[in-house]
């Protein structure tokens, strides 16, 4: 473990890193208000930690565990406009939307980053989805890494935390009275020259502090972690017992809740929705979870028992043919699944399960 | 940007009763009617939009041979078919497609072909016979097995009348149950198969219908020594967007709406669900 760590220290900031005096952090923020919407960490009713649209810097949230909802709604909106229908069957008129503004992400935690870059990776792949290209182009990431894992968190095993190599214009790190930015993109770049006098280059000694901190949150994932390498091994060739599928899924209530908090899914139903005098022509979300999600016109439901939906969300997330496809398992380790499912069939507890042969029962 | 979700419009010209239930609309795009404007294959199928209740995948049931205008047979089954059943000539509707990957006719010609139809599963096939019948000589034998449930259920009953006709082209039909005025075979489609001559080693056997009808004639062909390649069918699946983004048709990592929905008996076989 140590020489993994040492292989991912040192290599801070693509494009150059960065320091800020928490003291003029507020001031940043205000700028980056001035380019777009900032969205960002806030309080939430019974302090629920919310991603949501700021418009003081007061709001923007620094110390928190991750928010129950990911934000992966930036990218995937519950309801996803997609094009305004009007007139009648005598004739339709059709008009896409128009681009996106600018929006900052601000404060993304590593995983949530991760699944956005899943995302942004089944979208592009094969056929271009230009609904999600559309809301991607106006979009600015910023992260804040973790030096602390979350309780339920496994993100060392998915590659997707607790820090990140790639995947958001500027990654930001808590140093106590400095806050380090790294710059991901020639937009983070563009982004911290813009904020005029506040930011200088990073020091050495910051930058070996940022390293140390990564170091020492790796080690203290302790036992929480999923070994995926053998399941997905047992998953893809079919060499799970259809029994403990059905053990499994027992403890499914098929309330869906595992897929709506995922940062990685993304299936989805088209419907029309009334608005103010057109309609809609949207995607919402929907879950592999749910019976009718295979439901044919004529009655027929090829995956009518529970057993064979669990079995489906986990193939589509942990077996080798979608690890070739996606470039990574389906999974950035936040363990969100871990915390909202009713009975236990979340990711550690199913991948184990699959690893060892025997549910815990 | 091609808009993968934005549809075409279409205007329905034409709609024809089959069955009580079920009926075949003509349709022509309003950006222009000639051919070239919407290439497709046999077998691939379009995304319709009865737009304020939302869009649903039906496949194409005219041939590439006659382009003018394109077809679709849909039965009411729910909500979008029953908004399709209350649109008529002259009413616009949405468009999307071609989707999927349709019939591979380089690999049928030179080929004995057999089509077995069950029901609402002739309109999938019905583009393809017409493809082969208009390019008749480059193909062998051609025999069309067809089965419904009653004699009111079968759709294209003059096209039948015509195929019939036909000496280039052997028809067997048959009901599950009888009614009053029907003469012909009463039973399930594969008892057709003791009224002709099969030739496994030189046929492609296209099998399209209910799943409880292709699995027992499924079973019967490969009993009668035809290779699992040779046994094609275009399969059923709830489909939502058509280009394998939402998932819902997925089996396994394969997508009926793009890796399909023609596959070899072969693969179906290998796919896990």
């Amino acid at each position: 473990m140590s020489d993994q760590n040492s292989a991912r220290g040192g290599k801070a900031g693509p494009r150059g890193a960065f320091a800020i005096e928490r003291s003029h952090i507020d001031d940043w923020v205000s700028t980056l208000l001035e380019r777009g919407e900032v969205i960002a960490p806030t309080a939430g009713c019974g302090g629920d930690v919310l991603y949501a649209p700021v418009s003081t810097p007061e709001q923007v949230r620094w110390e928190f565990s991750n928010s129950l909802h990911p934000p992966k709604e930036v990218l995937l909106p519950q309801t996803d406009p997609l094009f305004d229908i009007r007139g009648d069957r005598a004739g339709w008129q059709l008009a896409t939307l128009p681009p996106q503004s600018p929006r900052i992400l601000l404060n993304a935690r590593s995983c949530d980053v991760s699944g956005l870059q899943f995302l942004r990776r089944v979208h592009a792949s094969d056929l271009e989805d230009p609904a999600f290209l559309r809301r991607d182009a106006g979009l600015t990431v910023i992260s804040l890494s973790c030096p602390m894992p979350c309780p339920q968190g496994f993100c060392v095993c998915c590659d997707a935390g607790p820090f990140l190599d790639d995947g958001f214009d500027i990654q930001l790190t808590d140093l106590g009275e400095v806050m380090l930015a790294e710059a991901g993109s020639a937009n983070g770049e563009e982004l911290v020259r813009a904020a005029g006098g506040w930011f200088r280059p990073a020091s050495e000694e910051e930058l070996s502090r940022r390293c140390l901190l990564e170091a020492l949150a790796i080690d203290s994932f302790g036992e929480s972690t999923c070994h995926f390498a053998s399941a997905m091994r047992r998953i893809s060739t079919g060499r799970v017992a259809d029994a403990l599928w059905d053990t499994m899924s027992d403890w499914c209530f098929e309330c869906g809740a595992c897929t709506l908090v995922c940062p990685t899914c993304y299936c989805f139903s088209i419907k029309d929705r009334r608005g103010d005098g057109a309609w809609q022509r949207c995607r919402l979300w929907d879950s592999c979870q749910y019976a009718a999600f295979t439901l044919e016109a004529s009655g027929h439901n090829p995956r009518s028992h529970r057993k064979d939906r669990v079995k489906r969300r986990f193939y589509h997330k942990v077996s080798a043919q979608y690890y070739v496809r996606d470039k990574s398992v389906g999974c950035v380790g936040c363990g969100r699944c871990v915390t909202v499912c009713l009975g236990t069939t979340d990711m550690p507890a199913v991948v184990a399960a699959i690893r060892k042969g025997v549910w815990h029962g | 940007m091609d808009d993968l979700y934005l549809p075409r419009l279409a205007r329905i010209t034409e709609a024809r009763d089959e069955t009580p239930d079920t009926r075949t609309f003509v349709l022509r795009l309003r950006d222009g009617s000639v051919p070239g404007t919407l290439p497709f294959v046999p077998g691939q199928f379009l995304e319709l939009s009865v737009f304020g209740c939302g869009e649903a995948p039906f496949c194409i049931a005219s041939s590439p041979t006659r382009p003018d205008a394109i077809e679709v047979t849909v039965r009411r089954t729910g909500q979008l078919t029953d908004a399709l059943h209350a649109l008529g000539p002259g009413d616009e509707i949405g468009l999307r497609g071609p989707c999927g990957n349709g019939f591979d006719l380089s690999s049928a010609r030179g080929k004995d072909l057999v089509f077995v139809a069950g029901g609402i599963g002739l309109p999938p096939l019905r583009g393809l016979i017409w493809n082969v019948l208009d390019e008749r000589e480059q193909f062998g034998k051609v025999t069309v097995l067809y089965g419904a449930r009653t004699p009111s259920d079968l759709v294209y009953k003059n096209e039948l009348a015509d195929w019939g006709r036909r000496d280039d082209l052997e028809l067997l039909v048959t009901v599950d149950r009888a009614e009053p005025g029907w003469e012909g075979n009463v039973g399930m489609v594969p008892i057709l198969f003791d009224m002709t001559e099969l030739r496994p080693a030189t046929s492609l056997v296209y099998v399209c219908g209910p799943p409880i009808m292709i699995r027992f004639v499924v079973q019967d062909l490969l009993m009668r020594g035809f290779a699992e390649d040779s046994v094609i069918s275009t399969l059923e699946r709830m489909m939502q967007c058509g280009v394998g983004k939402c998932n819902h048709c997925a089996i396994g990592h394969r997508y009926v709406c793009r890796d399909g929905p023609v596959f070899s008996y072969r693969q179906i076989r290998e796919m896990v669900e």
